[in-house]
C-alpha cells in the first residue's frame, strides 16, 4: 500500500527489485539506498528523455512525475508504466534501436552518470 | 515442462515421476490419455486465458493455472495433501510458456508462494528441426527453456541428432541441452540443483537462423541469438532503463534474455526473462566461476545482433561500459 496515495501496489517492477528486496535490512540504510537509487534513476532516464523533450522527477519518493515542455504532466509508478506515458506525451513511438536517438546519445557525455556503479 | 506436439513431454514426465524423490510433487497437465500418468496429485486444467487490457500475448494471466495453484495451496494448508516440494506444469504442445511465468510472477498470492525453478522443453530428434523451421511456438519453447531435452534419440539418425544439437545451441546458447533415450533423461539435469550458471555463454554468436534449403523463409526462421559482454562493470539501473525501454518498444521481438551482469559489486546480477516476463533479478553473493565478466544472451525475432550492439554502444554514456560481441566458441 502506498502511504501517500493509498494505492495498493501488488507488483514490484523487476528494475526495482534490487532496492525493494533490501526492505528487511537496517531501515536507515534501506531508505538511504532507495533515495539514492531513485535520484540516480531520474538522472539516467532524463538523459534519454531529453531527446523527446520530456523530463522526469521523483515525486515524494513514491512515484515519478513526467512533464513535457507544454506543462502537461503525468504520474507513473515505475519504469514499466513510464514508457507508455512517455510515448503518449512525446506523440511518437519510442525505440532504443532508433538510429536518430542513438546519434543524439552519442553526442552526450562519454562519462557515465555514476562511474559505472549502481547508486 | 513444455514441448511441441508429440515431442515426448508426457513420456518424459511419467519417467521422472517414478523417481522416489518426486513423491511430494504435484503435476498440472492439459491433456490426458496419451500415456497414463499414475500420480496422486495429477490435476487436469482446462486451459483458460484472460487477456489483460492492452496486454500482449505473453502478458496474459492463465486463469486455469491460478485456480489450480491456489487450490493446491489451500489443500496443503488444510492438511488434505502432503506438503509439496514442487509443482510440475505440463503445457499443451502449442502453448507459449511466457503466460505461465507471467501468471506466477504477477498474481498477488502466487508470487509469494511459488517460484519458477526452471523451464524444461522437449524437442523431438526426428521432427524437431521441421518444427523449428515452421512453427514460431516451437522456437519460443526452446528460447524459453533452461533445459532442452532431445527426445526419441533411439529412432533418429546420429547425424540428425548432431545437427539438432547445433541448431538448439544456435537458437538458445544459454540452455543446457541433454538427450533422453526411451524417455529417460538424467534426473539431476532435469530436477536437481539449478543449471550451472557458468553454462551461460555462447557456442555460436550473432548467429542468424539459416533459411531452409527450399528457399522459403517462414517467420519462425528469423531467430537471432546474440551473446555479448561489456568492457567493464555496467550500471544496473541504467541497464534496466535501457532494457525496459527495449521491452516496451520491441518486446514481442525479444524471445529471451539470460545472463550474468557485472554491476561492480562482489557478485553478479542474474537476469532471466522470457519475452516481456522478467524473473525477479537476483543479486548473487559471488560469481559461479573465475570469469567475472558480464555474459548475456539475447534471443530475438527480427532484431539483428548489430542493432542490439549499436543501441548499447549509443547508451554507453549511461550504462557505463561498451558492449562487446563474444566470439564464436570463445571461452566465457
Amino acid at each position: 500500500m502506498c502511504v501517500l496515495c493509498g494505492e495498493f501496489i501488488s507488483q514490484i517492477h523487476w528494475t526495482d527489485r534490487h532496492v525493494e528486496d533490501r526492505v528487511g535490512e537496517n531501515r536507515g540504510d534501506y531508505h538511504r539506498y532507495r533515495r539514492c537509487d531513485r535520484l540516480h534513476r531520474v538522472a539516467v532516464i532524463n538523459k534519454v528523455l531529453c531527446f523527446y523533450g520530456l523530463k522526469v522527477q521523483d515525486w515524494s519518493g513514491s512515484k515519478y512525475v513526467l512533464r513535457d515542455n507544454k506543462g502537461r504532466s503525468e504520474l507513473v509508478q515505475d519504469l514499466g508504466s513510464l514508457w507508455p506515458v512517455v510515448q503518449k506525451l512525446a506523440g511518437r513511438p519510442l525505440d532504443p534501436l532508433d538510429p536518430i536517438l542513438q546519434a543524439a546519445l552519442d553526442e552526450t557525455s562519454e562519462e557515465p552518470v555514476n562511474g559505472g556503479r549502481d547508486g | 515442462m513444455t514441448g511441441f506436439l508429440g515431442s515426448g513431454k508426457t513420456t518424459l514426465l511419467s519417467r521422472i515421476l517414478s523417481e522416489p524423490s518426486m513423491r511430494d510433487t504435484a503435476v498440472l497437465v492439459n491433456e490426458f490419455g496419451k500415456v497414463g500418468l499414475d500420480h496422486h496429485l495429477l490435476r487436469r486444467g482446462e486451459e483458460r486465458t484472460i487477456l489483460l487490457e492492452h496486454g500482449c500475448v505473453c502478458c496474459t494471466t492463465r486463469g486455469d493455472l491460478v485456480g489450480a495453484l491456489l487450490k493446491l495451496l489451500d489443500e496443503e494448508e488444510r492438511g488434505e495433501i502432503p506438503a509439496l516440494d514442487r509443482v510440475v506444469v505440463e503445457t499443451s504442445g502449442l502453448a507459449d510458456p511466457a503466460p505461465i511465468l507471467f501468471t506466477v510472477f504477477t498474481h498477488p498470492v502466487l508470487q509469494h508462494h511459488y517460484r519458477v525453478e526452471r523451464v524444461i522443453s522437449t524437442v523431438d530428434a526426428v521432427n524437431g528441426e521441421l518444427h523449428l523451421d515452421l512453427n514460431l511456438e516451437s522456437n519460443k519453447q526452446v528460447a524459453a527453456a533452461d533445459v532442452v531435452v532431445i527426445t526419441k534419440t533411439d529412432v533418429a539418425e546420429s547425424r540428425a541428432i548432431g545437427a539438432l544439437h547445433a541448431r538448439l545451441r544456435d537458437t538458445n546458447p544459454s540452455a543446457q541441452i541433454t538427450e533422453a533415450l526411451f524417455g529417460e533423461a538424467e534426473h539431476d539435469v532435469l530436477l536437481g540443483p539449478a543449471p550451472p550458471l557458468s553454462s551461460i555463454g555462447p557456442r555460436l554468436v550473432g548467429a542468424d537462423r539459416r533459411m531452409p534449403a527450399n528457399g522459403d523463409a517462414p517467420h519462425a526462421s528469423k531467430i537471432h541469438s546474440t551473446s555479448l559482454t561489456f568492457d567493464g562493470p555496467v550500471d544496473w539501473t541504467a541497464f534496466g532503463t535501457w532494457f525496459s525501454m527495449v521491452l516496451h518498444a520491441r518486446g514481442e521481438e525479444v524471445l529471451r534474455v539470460k545472463g550474468l551482469l557485472d554491476v561492480g559489486e562482489v557478485g553478479p546480477v542474474l537476469l532471466n526473462g522470457v519475452q516481456h516476463v522478467i524473473h525477479p533479478p537476483e543479486h548473487l553473493e559471488e560469481w559461479p566461476d573465475e570469469d567475472h565478466r558480464t555474459r548475456i544472451v539475447f534471443i530475438t525475432r527480427g532484431i539483428r545482433s548489430e542493432e542490439l550492439l549499436t543501441s548499447l554502444e549509443a547508451f554507453r554514456c549511461i550504462v557505463g561500459a561498451r558492449p562487446r560481441l563474444l566470439e564464436a566458441n570463445a571461452p566465457v
